[in-house]
């Protein structure tokens, strides 16, 4: 058993860093993102055999799948905008060959380039050899969270140190997604999907049965993360995924919520999170000190309210626009001017 | 009155609460931002009185104390450095209120200029969180949490002028950030790795040297370096400066790049100051000598004035750190308070330059350098402000700018290492050659300009003018910010060590 | 202690391979991805740090902070995906390549 689970060790740690390698190598675009999909997955195997399940449950969720469909859009995406009808690789190959001057390419870059290359490798190896020689300093804050475990008001450890004794950085960690929902939003507004694209009925019928598990799924998660792997963050990952998945199927209700609601269900979870953080002042604690009695009920609460919001903005991130708003509907000029404003218009 | 723990809190608590009210009513956007802005200058000045007569101490956020929960850790520094970021941010503040109110009245892309108000407020009071949260924060890993607010909101807010020389610097600046975070976030992790402590105070007296409290520095450093803009990696910071909307410009080079130079200031100045070779030091100070001479020389050959004063910002970063070597030979406290001023002085000033380039872009439409003569006759207010800031930055007397280099001058000659004290003059001379450069077309009698626009509101012009005169007589009132600094600089820290394993 | 040293390299090459790219590759997705690679190293290497024999010893800080991370760098993997899409619809190229030339010809319009 040991001597098997030592093999697999090999194996995953052999072939993480060489997914890397090829994935960075393959000139197709597209390929490579396959590539750092399955790179995700075997990373969140490398999770279970770290005993690290709660973030083995994240990178399956977040760090492989909605970061792959995220890529997989945007490649979408950039291959639609492109003029002409070629392959991205092929296109991409050639202006890079034409924008660089051939006795550049030749000359100067070769020498700045093995020297940096160099130096990167020497600093890596002292990094190894110092990793190697230093031990890892023992128990580090592992023992102080045991002890006070009592006092969190749940029992999985790693839940009690991301919404107890730090909460205070996944509050911070909430607001950065709220920043890149309102970062994405500002920046373009959701694409249009032409309105004849009917979801074929496999498509249809998966989306009716698995949203609904999905959704169960994510209330699961964030239920059992009290006292075992799971909580806001998956769950949230779970409720985000069921909403890309709406939004692959093109479903139309998904596409009319309004925009109202839109953004009221991307500050939940903020909100609540900061509002409770200072009413826990308000009842005569430090900011984020639950009440020691009803320090699970609090947990509960605010993880339920952040997943929510997890999940409809890692959705709102997939769509990857601001949605079409009534008010500003008359301004179809507005997209023209954003893109072809060429003069120092906004100094 | 409420102690200085509660005015902490409303720092990082009230902006953020703002933001997201913001974002969800977008009409009262006009409103709740400026709004905001008070509130938090409000907590600012709070914060600094109460300081005064409470001291320095530790907040333990969740109740939980140092190794196991997050602690602020307030002491002289970082009250300064929040007092500096509620002046600053409340001016850029009136000032986008202004102008953005100007450009949704005349121009005719109404739509476009609403949603950069609509888009702007939540983002800069998000970034504002963030920076108090930064100075005050003691926990290097939620460091690291406020850094990723402040690196995405910077590159959201200089993608919101949507041109595509800002769309281009944005992405470059995103890049940059990307790496310098991954890069802080490894050197924490290794020291975590090798000391099992995330909190500063309490790292400070377990370090001792090692191989890979060496490599982790560098990767600390490395990203923070970046992050700062020292030259040479300063390639991302002009365009970036340059192309975003003015009030953007302002609180990128007034305060964004402040932050990871703070953090400089304290791994290099306290944490770390004990186990670092003074060599380390040298090399910092070798490329801020660098930094200085090049963005000097940058500016000086610019044509366009906010490209100008963003390689301004690079030559002025250089100073912050030739004195970093200088604080570690000064067995006194004048270096260290010398680096203090010129942060200041450098945010209210630097500000001041782009909020009064800002006018005058819009006033005239352009920001050709050599097209700009006797724009003075027009635009006499913010011409005022923009060459008063400037002969701050020179270094003029009564002027922080000046003050600082004095102090920092004093120290080199009194250690010795005199060379120091040279790169300061040459880069005076340098400031000086590119500010009268300006000067002579801003200022220049001349009949007629031919102006774009009708007028630019006061709202837009005073706050410049402010900065400009409090940048120009804090050397004078040194004695105030100075004295706070005093107050605090070893903080105690309770029963830290107890509760470890 | 060889799951240790294993996964140590792992993470190690994952970061060096991620930083490479992300200096090296033009085409910008590239460059993201290659971001994404680095921090993944790092999380590996944390994650090792916390690891342990015996499961009730594991320290939780390092998963939390794991936890924390995955997010950051999904949320500015998205605001970079987005900033891709923008410089290619302006420039018709998913590329950084000729600063200079652009940044001048904006400095001259403007």
């Amino acid at each position: 058993m040991t001597d098997a689970m030592g093999i697999f060790d090999i194996m995953l740690a052999l072939v993480l860093p060489w997914l890397g390698w090829r994935l960075l190598a393959s000139p197709n675009l597209f390929r490579a993102v396959v590539l750092f999909i399955s790179l995700g997955l075997l990373m969140s195997l490398a999770w279970v055999r770290l005993h690290a399940p709660d973030v083995a449950l994240a990178e399956a969720a977040i760090g492989a799948g909605l970061t792959g469909a995220l890529f997989l859009s945007a490649l979408r995406r950039l291959e639609r905008l492109r003029d002409s009808e070629r392959r991205l690789d092929y296109a991409e190959k050639r202006e890079e060959e034409q924008n660089l001057p051939p006795e550049k390419r030749r000359k100067s870059k070769p020498v700045a380039y093995v020297l940096a290359l160099f130096l990167l490798s020497v600093f890596l190896l002292l990094l190894g050899g110092a990793l190697l020689k230093t031990p890892v300093a023992p128990g580090r804050l592992g023992p102080a969270v045991a002890g006070q475990m009592g006092q969190s008001g749940v029992q999985s450890r790693v839940t009690a140190v991301l919404l107890n004794f730090r909460g205070y950085d996944t509050l911070l960690e909430v607001m950065v997604l709220f920043l890149a929902a309102l970062g994405v939003w500002s920046l373009t507004r959701v694409r249009q999907t032409p309105q004849e694209k009917v979801p074929g009925p496999v498509l249809a019928t998966l989306v009716r049965l698995l949203v609904p598990l999905m959704i169960t799924v994510a209330g699961y998660l964030v239920w059992i993360g009290s006292s075992r792997a799971g909580g806001a963050f998956q769950g949230g990952a779970v409720l985000a995924a069921a909403g890309v998945l709406l939004l692959l199927a093109n479903v139309t209700v998904v596409r009319q919520i309004p925009s109202t609601l839109l953004r009221w269900a991307l500050v939940l979870g903020p909100l609540l999170f900061l509002l409770s953080a200072v009413a826990c002042m308000s009842i005569g604690g430090n900011l984020l000190e639950y009440p020691r009695q009803s320090a699970g009920s609090w947990i509960l609460l605010i993880e339920s309210a952040t997943a929510v919001s997890i999940g409809v903005t890692l959705a709102a991130l997939y769509a990857g626009g601001r949605p079409h708003e009534p008010a500003a509907r008359e301004a179809i000029v507005d997209k023209s001017a954003d893109t072809k404003v060429k003069n120092g218009e906004g100094a | 009155m409420p102690d200085t723990p509660f005015w902490a809190v409303c720092l990082v608590v009230v902006p953020l609460f703002f933001a997201i009210i913001c974002f969800v009513r977008s009409s009262l956007v006009t409103f709740l931002g400026p709004l905001a802005a008070w509130l938090n200058a409000l907590a600012g000045l709070g914060m600094t009185l109460s300081f005064v007569h409470s001291g320095p101490l530790r907040y333990a956020i969740g109740g939980w104390q140092a190794p196991l929960g997050i602690n602020f850790s307030i002491d002289g520094l970082s009250v300064l450095l929040v007092a500096m970021t509620a002046v600053t941010g409340l001016s850029v503040s009136m000032y986008a209120k202004g102008y953005f109110s100007l450009r949704i009245g005349s121009a005719g892309e109404i739509n476009r200029h609403g949603h950069q108000r609509a888009y702007f407020w939540p983002v800069w009071l998000l970034l504002w969180a963030a920076l108090n949260g930064l100075f005050l924060s003691a926990d290097l890993f939620n460091i690291y949490v406020t850094l990723e607010i402040i690196g995405l909101a910077a590159v959201v807010l200089t993608a919101l002028s949507g041109k595509p020389a800002a769309r281009l610097a944005a992405m470059r600046y995103l890049l940059v950030s990307l790496l310098g975070s991954c890069c802080y976030l490894f050197g924490v992790a290794l020291l975590y790795r090798s000391y099992g402590i995330l909190d500063m105070t309490a790292l400070s007296r377990l370090v001792s040297p090692a191989p890979l409290l060496w490599v982790s520095l560098a990767l600390l450093t490395t990203g923070l370096l970046l992050k700062t803009a020292l030259f040479p990696l300063h390639f991302w910071l002009p365009p970036a400066h340059a192309n975003a909307l003015a009030p953007v410009s302002a609180i990128l080079s007034g305060l964004v790049v402040k932050a990871s130079f703070y953090l400089i200031l304290r791994l290099w100045g306290e944490v770390f100051a004990q186990v670092l070779p003074f060599a380390a030091y040298v090399l910092l100070g070798v490329l801020g000598c660098g930094a200085v001479l090049w963005g000097a020389v940058q500016a000086l050959l610019q044509k366009r004035l906010k490209m100008l004063i963003a390689y301004s910002t690079v030559a002025q970063l250089g100073y912050l750190f030739i004195a970093l070597p200088l604080i570690r030979l000064d067995p006194g406290p004048s270096a260290r308070e010398a680096v203090i001023l010129l942060i200041m002085a450098h945010a209210c000033a630097k500000s001041a330059m782009f909020m009064a380039a800002g006018s005058i872009f819009l006033k005239a439409g352009h920001d050709r350098i050599d097209d700009l003569d006797g724009i003075k006759e027009v635009l006499p207010v913010s011409s005022f402000a923009f060459v008063l800031a400037g002969v701050s930055l020179m270094g003029f007397p009564p002027s922080g700018g000046f003050l600082g280099k004095w102090l920092l001058l004093g120290v080199s000659l009194a250690s010795g290492q005199w060379w120091w004290g040279i790169m300061l003059v040459i880069g005076s001379l340098l400031a000086a050659g590119y500010v009268y450069r300006i000067a002579c077309h801003l200022l220049v009698f001349k009949a007629s300009f031919s102006s774009r626009r009708g007028s630019i509101p006061p709202v837009m012009e005073w706050p410049a003018v402010l900065l400009a005169v409090l940048a120009m007589i804090l050397g004078l009132l040194a004695g105030y910010p100075l004295g706070l600094l005093e107050a605090g600089c070893p903080v105690p820290i309770h029963a830290c060590l107890e509760v470890m394993p | 202690m060889s799951t240790i040293f294993l996964y140590n390299f792992s993470g190690l090459a994952l970061f060096a391979i991620g930083l490479h790219g992300l200096i090296r590759s033009s085409h910008l997705l590239r460059k993201i991805l290659a971001a994404n690679l680095m921090s993944s190293g790092i999380f590996l290497i944390m994650i090792v740090g916390a690891y342990g024999p015996d499961q009730a010893l594991i320290d939780p800080v390092p998963h939390a902070m794991v936890l924390t991370g995955i997010l950051v760098s999904i949320s500015t993997t998205a605001v970079a995906l987005v900033l891709v899409c923008l410089v290619q619809e302006t420039t018709n190229r998913a590329l950084l390549l000729q600063k200079r030339k652009r940044e001048q010809r904006g400095r001259t319009d403007a």
